[in-house]
């Protein structure tokens, strides 16, 4: 039966290490961009926010004052009451909404970790340094890529065990609330 | 005079959220940003209530809870979670830390206010 050449294997799964290692450090850096573009925003939104809230609270004010000096009508003091409650609602829509970057942040960094354990993982494939003895080259070669196998079970149990998911959910629903 | 809530998460984002929600219902809000940082600032000042997340770098939630149990000042202070986690499993291991209660995120800022008020009054 031919063998293949222990070099040839060599070659063959460092290039595949070299290819994955390239690909898996452009999704990291794509990770890493996404990351900052949402920190960005995040902060910009929340700034804006806060500044929209106070100017409602400053405005709203100023109407008080109308209203205590008797300048508005009933109805419109009626009508305005209606919009404040819309507005604490949209509000408070808005501050649910605003919690997504601390989940997808999350997300994001389990995924980085993933991507890197994974190019720990394909590191082994170009550093294994098995020395092996051309006469038993099939043999030698069959407990190499058992070894690998086994190294590559031990490296994907381990990272998984590092990445225990803490973010389930599925959109931006309210949680549940237990008290003990 | 104002009940003073200290805060603990790890993300400035949902930080900001909880202190306008509290601030805006009339509480104090001290702010920390890990666990280790939340442990310094109860000693500092002892607290009507702490609201802390569970993963945070340095120190998680459990751990800060159970270091916060060991002080006397803390016996009987409520406290609070406020996590993504939403396991049984977990509500069980910061029950058995001695939380007082699990919220899961995202919070409705109307309903964390009636859980605080629930919990300390207003």
């Amino acid at each position: 039966m031919k063998t293949l050449p222990i070099e040839e294997l060599r070659e063959l799964l460092a290039a595949v290490s070299r290819h994955g290692d390239w690909h898996l450090l452009e999704i990291e850096t794509d990770l890493q961009q996404t990351t900052f573009l949402l920190n960005e925003a995040i902060e910009k939104l929340s700034a804006s926010f806060m500044t929209v809230y106070a100017q409602l609270l400053e405005q709203q004010s100023a109407l008080k004052l109308l209203a205590d000096a008797g300048k508005l009508q009933p109805e419109e003091m009626q009508q305005l009451r209606v919009f404040q409650d819309n507005i604490g609602q949209e509000v408070n829509k808005v501050v649910t909404g605003m919690q997504f970057q601390d989940m997808t942040n999350q997300l994001l960094q389990r995924t980085i970790n993933r991507v890197n354990g994974l190019k720990e993982l394909l590191h082994e494939l170009s550093s294994h340094q098995f020395p092996m003895a051309a006469e038993d080259e099939h043999e030698e070669i069959r407990n190499f890529i058992m070894q690998l196998n086994q190294n590559f079970d031990q490296g994907s149990q381990h990272l998984t065990g590092n990445l225990r998911k803490s973010v389930n959910q599925q959109d931006l629903a309210t949680g549940d609330i237990d008290l003990f | 005079m104002a009940k003073t809530i200290l805060t603990v998460d790890d993300s400035g984002s949902l930080r900001q959220m909880v202190a306008f929600s509290l601030k805006a219902a009339g509480y104090d809000v001290v702010q920390a940003v890990d666990g280790q940082d939340g442990l310094n600032k109860a000693k500092e000042k002892t607290v009507d209530l702490v609201l802390t997340d569970q993963n945070m770098p340095v120190m998680d939630g459990l751990t800060l809870i159970t270091n916060l149990r060991t002080l006397a000042s803390y016996q009987k202070v409520p406290i609070l979670m406020l996590t993504t986690e939403s396991s049984d499993e977990m509500k069980a291991k910061g029950k058995a830390a001695g939380a007082n209660g699990w919220l899961v995120k995202p919070f409705d800022p109307k309903r964390l206010i009636e859980v605080v008020q629930k919990v300390i009054g207003a």
